[in-house]
């Protein structure tokens, strides 16, 4: 099978949002239950980049619903779009 | 002819694909090229020969080298694949004594594993600061131990839990440093953590949470005297870095192969790469998790052996496949265990992923028996259909064997309710009248219905 190879600069994109999205969605819900616990907020890297994660992209993923998200995420090169085989459910007695 | 079959790295991914390559063609060429001195070893066993736990290093290897040259295993050690050209199929290698040449085959597979990501910050080329990886050179530093007094934990990862708790065990001064809130908070949920902090304040290891590294600071021999971090310096003889695993795939990326969002190979249920003929296995690839769909990438040395005898098999010509990966995972921490399955609260948090959840804390045993410990469970199920897509755990004994069944139930779709009912072994010395995950489980339709 003759599989179309996706663009390098996707993947590098690709690599880039996941990296930042997943650090500074991490820090933010870490923060949440730090507060919620009383212990000190997370540390992280300061600077525009850093304003841009934590004060527009966080608030604006949080807004989106759960199936959006999932779509973004779903579209994102990588092994989930390659074959793979969900269990399948088995509910009925075995014999 | 028989099939020529080229294994690159040594660790457990490497291995079992050259396992499940002879185990589907016994007479397949299995030829295996590692970097390193040896194969067949436990490298997640280091930190607990360190910590007096294990008596030598010998205990950790699983085979001698003479065992797979019995199998038919052809293993070039200290050998480094430089280059790998997919449309010719060969590999470009260099060994121990300068000996180059390219080597052809008919099927590759990739196990280049893991590097620790790059701390990033100045110093980070001095001398005494230790890189858990190769049992030879842990071998060396164990001496290195015997006059350390003062050590610095840079990242309270899973490795970083475990060289903490093995260093206060071994009586030394142990500092921990994190950027985050509470320990391991990118998997676990401060609840669960919470325990484990008493218990490493009781051994003596001094916590600095929410502390940046900012530079490993040089004495006259070029060795780490101090770390700088954001609250102050912390003066050491050795820094253990345990930063995030990151997949080594310079050799992939640059022979072309895809490279998914988390650095690791795209591989599908075969474990083939994008290129036909190649397939990938351990810390180097990526995975689709189960619950999220979302790839994930750095998981264990079971993980690792299981993909490499799946990629082995299928590069024999024969059919097997791996399954999305659901992570159930475990570990002791401080004086207890802690473990998981899928995700916490904090990552559902993090990512959006609604869910309901309930918490118990129930008892190992007989609450009358010896030795009985407490046992923290909490379940995350999905809003509606109650499906457990999630759990987290904390407790004396018992917790890997929660978590390898947890995995399960989240696989093959058991609800929140099926768990509230389950039933459960009572015997006093092994384990209570009430299972803690049904005590979570029943918590947890009891929040529902209020």
């Amino acid at each position: 099978m003759t599989r179309r190879p996706i663009r390098t600069t996707n993947l590098r994109l690709a690599g880039w949002l996941r990296r930042n999205s997943e650090h500074y969605l991490m820090e933010a819900a870490q923060a949440d239950f730090a507060r919620q616990v009383g212990r000190s907020l997370p540390v992280g890297p300061t600077g525009p980049s850093a304003l841009f994660w934590r004060r527009v992209f966080v608030p604006v993923y949080r807004r989106l619903p759960w199936t959006a998200r999932r779509r973004v995420m779903s579209r994102m090169p990588g092994s989930h779009r390659r074959a793979w085989h969900r269990p399948p459910e088995r509910r009925d007695p075995a014999i | 002819m028989p099939i020529r079959v080229v294994v690159v790295g040594g660790g457990a991914g490497g291995i079992g694909a050259a396992g499940g390559v002879k185990q589907a063609a016994p007479d397949a060429e299995v030829t295996v090229f590692t970097e390193f001195e040896d194969v067949a070893y436990s490298p997640c066993g280091i930190p607990y020969v360190h910590g007096r736990e294990i008596d030598d290093f010998a205990s950790l290897f699983l085979a001698d080298k003479q065992a797979y040259v019995d199998a038919g295993i052809d293993i070039h050690y200290e050998t480094r694949v430089t280059a790998i050209d997919l449309d010719r199929r060969t590999v470009h290698v260099e060994g121990p004594d300068g000996e180059i040449g390219d080597i052809p085959y008919d099927r590759l597979i990739v196990a280049t594993g893991f590097d620790y990501a790059d701390p990033g910050v100045p110093g980070s080329d001095l001398g005494g600061l230790y890189y858990v990886k190769n049992i030879r050179r842990a071998m060396e530093w164990d001496k290195v131990l015997d006059t350390v007094n003062r050590a610095v934990v840079v990242e309270a990862s899973p490795l970083g839990l475990e060289m903490t708790t093995a260093l206060a065990h071994r009586g030394i001064e142990t500092h921990l440093i994190d950027p985050r809130p509470w320990p391991l908070a990118d998997v676990a949920d401060p609840d669960i953590m919470a325990p484990v902090e008493e218990s490493w304040a009781e051994m003596g290891v001094i916590m600095h949470f929410t502390t940046k590294l900012e530079g490993f600071l040089g004495g006259d021999a070029g060795s780490v005297r101090a770390v700088a971090t954001s609250t102050g310096e912390l003066p050491c003889d050795l820094a253990v870095v345990c930063t995030h695993k990151q997949p080594n795939n310079t050799l992939a990326r640059t022979a072309g192969l895809e490279i998914g969002s988390t650095g690791g190979l795209i591989v599908d249920e075969r474990m083939e790469t994008s290129q036909s003929g190649v397939f990938a296995a351990g810390d180097c690839v990526e995975l689709p998790h189960g619950v999220t769909w979302v790839p994930v990438q750095g998981l264990s040395g079971s993980h690792a052996y299981a993909q490499g005898k799946v990629a082995g098999v299928n590069a024999a010509g024969r059919e097997r496949r791996y399954s999305p990966v659901y992570v159930p995972w475990a570990m002791v921490a401080g004086k207890w265990m802690i473990g998981g399955v899928s995700f916490g609260e904090t990552l559902a948090k993090a990512l959006g992923i609604p869910y309901v959840v309930g918490v118990a804390d129930g008892i190992s045993r007989a609450r009358y028996y010896p030795g009985v410990r407490k046992t923290r469970v909490k379940l995350l199920g999905e809003p509606g259909s109650l499906r457990l897509i999630g759990a987290q755990m904390v407790g004396g004994e018992g917790i890997k064997e929660r978590a390898d069944f947890l995995a399960m139930a989240v696989r093959t779709g058991i609800t929140i309710e099926d768990l509230a009912w389950m039933e459960n072994v009572y015997s006093p010395p092994i384990g209570a009248l009430n299972e803690p995950i049904a005590l979570a489980a029943q918590n947890a339709l009891s929040r529902l219905a209020s």
